[in-house]
């Protein structure tokens, strides 16, 4: 009972210095988690295992690490070695990309595309976000968009604020389809060991009816202001082909883009892992990038690594001690034995909960919970962990703090004299959020039960 | 950064006449004075308009309502706070001589040798009776409004900055307004700023 309630506490005190920022939150989590490691599992259990299977060290150096053998493994506890390593590799991979141009080269040479207009070029962008979301992560994908975003309202005279924020919501929208769209997809996946056409033909296909229900709402928010602002016709527009900084390292790049690509979207096949499949490009954006290695591997976002590892430590905590379990029986009491319930209550909590603080916390903390809630009620882990991830993914588009992307698009459009406050954003994100995340708990209804 | 460069930072309470100080020693100095007008120039830089950022201007973020991801923010305020940042660190770095008005200059120039940091307060009365007389408030209402504003300040200053508002290690040099008045204070301050600008070196 102690180490239960020291857990819980621990957990906590994370959260809120998390919300708070007084700390910078990598140190958050590594300090909770060596707290909830010495006294929790240390002092109050007395289980050097516990703390063993916590670090999860052990199973890195497993054959079925690098190459699932079988197909639905056990789910792991502690650390998610695999989402490190594989968030890792991604980091790398995007980063030789935007060094090549990549990013820059695609967003102008669709602006080309449609004439430079800027009720298409409001639309491409907004497919353009959810697509590459579901291979890059988001805040990537934003930092760029929005930043072209702004250089060409500046020309074309028009206001890129409902540009930013449909591409942000989209973006959101686009990390839900696949395994590595967004990080609670990534810990969902490697935990549970669904792979990447699990996803795609379970959260994707629910994100593919969203995006086209997103883009029809966008469009209708904003065509009307973007349609009178067609009249600036700049004698010069950025050439795409400027983006490009080596011809050779930016074909080379997009070769190594589509190889992440083909080997995620095979990885259920070849048996090949997500933590191989990010080594593996890591060391290809190296090697084409030989020159610039230490500037690549300087880049690596490692405050977001040690954030994750301190994460799942004191979240290993919340699960060894039973904190969870208490969670999952307490939404089972609440619904009885209702699925539909259940699946309303993990989605709306799910979403409502990722509006205001890190889903990625909040997923980790969910997923065994889900694990939990599925063998007490009999419902298929499969739809929970669904809904799971479309809550989290989802709800984080509600308001301007719910999700990364929304900082990094605030931020941009704010320092280039376009300030977005939460009355803006949630006027047209917060119903954009709730008509999805109603667009999935349809889907999920209609599709699972 | 050319030796005869002089960048002076002016922080100042509420009331203590800080800015009207700053407007005379930017006259009798010569020097270009920065205050809410760097948003005016920013605005007309990237062609927006300066009345929409004004109101986030010298404002602290709301705690619980923003977040950080990557070095970004979604406080607006902190936003807009970083555009000043950075047009003064232009120019700056281009060698112009100026006084600023608040913004956390001495903190964004601290270590910078061109920096003089003035810190102007003022006794409570003298403060209070100045924005009665300016904004036709009652005493309760320009108490509030001192108070409130020197909150702002302090919270905005202390976000950004590790030294503290108001804190006379902050600065070279705090000055009470109110014991001799604007015109004196000005006065004083032209003869230790003038003192410091002939400085063969600054370290």
């Amino acid at each position: 009972m102690v180490a239960k309630v020291l857990a819980l506490i621990i957990f906590l005190v994370m959260f809120l210095l998390i919300v708070t920022e007084k700390i910078e939150r990598q140190y958050v989590t590594l300090g909770c988690g060596a707290i909830m490691l010495i006294v929790v599992f240390g002092i109050c259990m007395r289980s050097p295992q516990a703390i063993l299977n916590t670090l999860n060290f052990h199973s890195i150096f497993t054959p079925d690490f690098w190459h699932a053998t079988a197909e639905g493994g056990e789910a792991t506890a502690g650390i998610n070695w695999s989402t490190i390593i594989f968030i890792a590799g991604m980091m790398i991979m995007v980063e030789g990309m935007g060094k090549a141009g990549f990013f820059r080269w695609l967003c102008l040479k669709l602006a080309k595309m449609v004439n430079y207009k800027p009720v298409p070029i409001f639309v491409v962008f907004m497919l353009m976000a959810a697509f590459l979301s579901m291979f890059i992560d988001s805040i990537t994908v934003i930092l760029f968009l929005a930043a072209v975003t702004v250089e060409l309202c500046q020309l074309l005279k028009c206001n890129p604020i409902p540009m930013i924020l449909s591409e942000v919501f989209c973006a959101n929208l686009g990390g839900s389809a696949t395994m590595c769209g967004d990080p609670p997809n990534i810990i969902i996946g490697t935990s549970l060991h669904y792979a990447f056409i699990d996803f795609l033909t379970n959260t994707g296909v629910i994100a593919g009816i969203s995006l086209i229900a997103a883009v029809i709402y966008f469009y209708l928010c904003f065509h009307k202001e973007l349609s009178k602002s067609t009249g600036a016709k700049p004698e010069h527009y950025p050439d795409p082909s400027e983006a490009i900084t080596d011809k050779k390292l930016f074909g080379l790049s997009i070769a190594i883009f589509a190889v992440a690509v083909v080997l995620l979207i095979t990885h259920a096949n070849t048996g090949l892992t997500v933590a191989f499949i990010g080594v593996f490009v890591a060391v290809l954006t190296l090697i084409v990038h030989h020159s610039d290695i230490p500037d690549l591997l300087k880049k690596v976002d490692y405050k977001t690594l040690l954030f994750f590892i301190g994460l799942f430590v004191v979240v290993g905590g919340l699960e060894q001690t039973g904190v969870l379990v208490l969670i999952a029986d307490g939404i089972s009491y609440i619904c009885g034995s209702n699925a539909k319930l259940v699946i309303a209550v993990i989605l709306w909590i799910s979403a409502i909960a990722s509006a205001f603080v890190d889903n990625i916390p909040f997923a980790a903390t969910m997923l065994p919970v889900i694990q939990t809630l599925s063998q007490l009620q009999g419902i298929d882990l499969s739809i929970l962990a669904w809904t799971l991830s479309m809550g989290t993914d989802i709800g984080g588009s509600a308001t301007p703090i719910g999700a990364s992307a929304n900082v990094v698009g605030i931020s941009v459009a704010s320092r280039e004299g376009y300030p977005i406050g939460w009355g803006k954003y949630c006027k047209y994100c917060a119903p954009a959020t709730i008509m999805v995340v109603l667009i999935s708990m349809v889907c999920i209804y209609v599709r699972y039960f | 950064m050319s030796d005869s460069q002089t960048i002076i930072s002016i922080g100042r309470e509420y009331g203590s006449g800080g800015h009207a100080i700053a407007e005379e020693l930017s006259k009798r100095l010569g020097l270009k004075l920065y205050d809410h007008n760097i948003l005016d120039e920013v605005a007309r830089e990237k062609g927006v308009d300066p009345e929409t950022l004004r109101k986030y201007d010298e404002k602290p973020h709301k705690l619980f309502l923003s977040r950080s991801a990557k070095g970004y923010h979604s406080s607006v305020e902190i936003n807009v706070a970083y555009m000043q940042f950075d047009y003064l660190k232009k120019k700056a770095e281009k060698g112009e001589s100026f006084i600023v008005v608040g913004r956390c200059a001495e903190g964004i120039f601290e270590g910078n040798p061109a920096l003089i940091s003035i810190f102007i307060l003022g006794n409570r009365e003298t403060k209070c009776k100045r924005i009665m007389e300016l904004y036709h408030l009652s005493e309760q209402d320009a108490l509030e409004k001192m108070r409130r504003h020197d909150e702002y300040r302090k919270r905005y200053h202390n976000n950004f900055c590790e030294d503290k508002w108001g804190d006379s290690r902050t600065y070279d040099i705090c000055i009470n307004s109110s014991l001799k008045g604007i015109d004196a204070t000005a006065d004083i301050l032209e003869t230790y700023i003038r003192a410091r600008m002939d400085e063969p070196a600054r370290n």
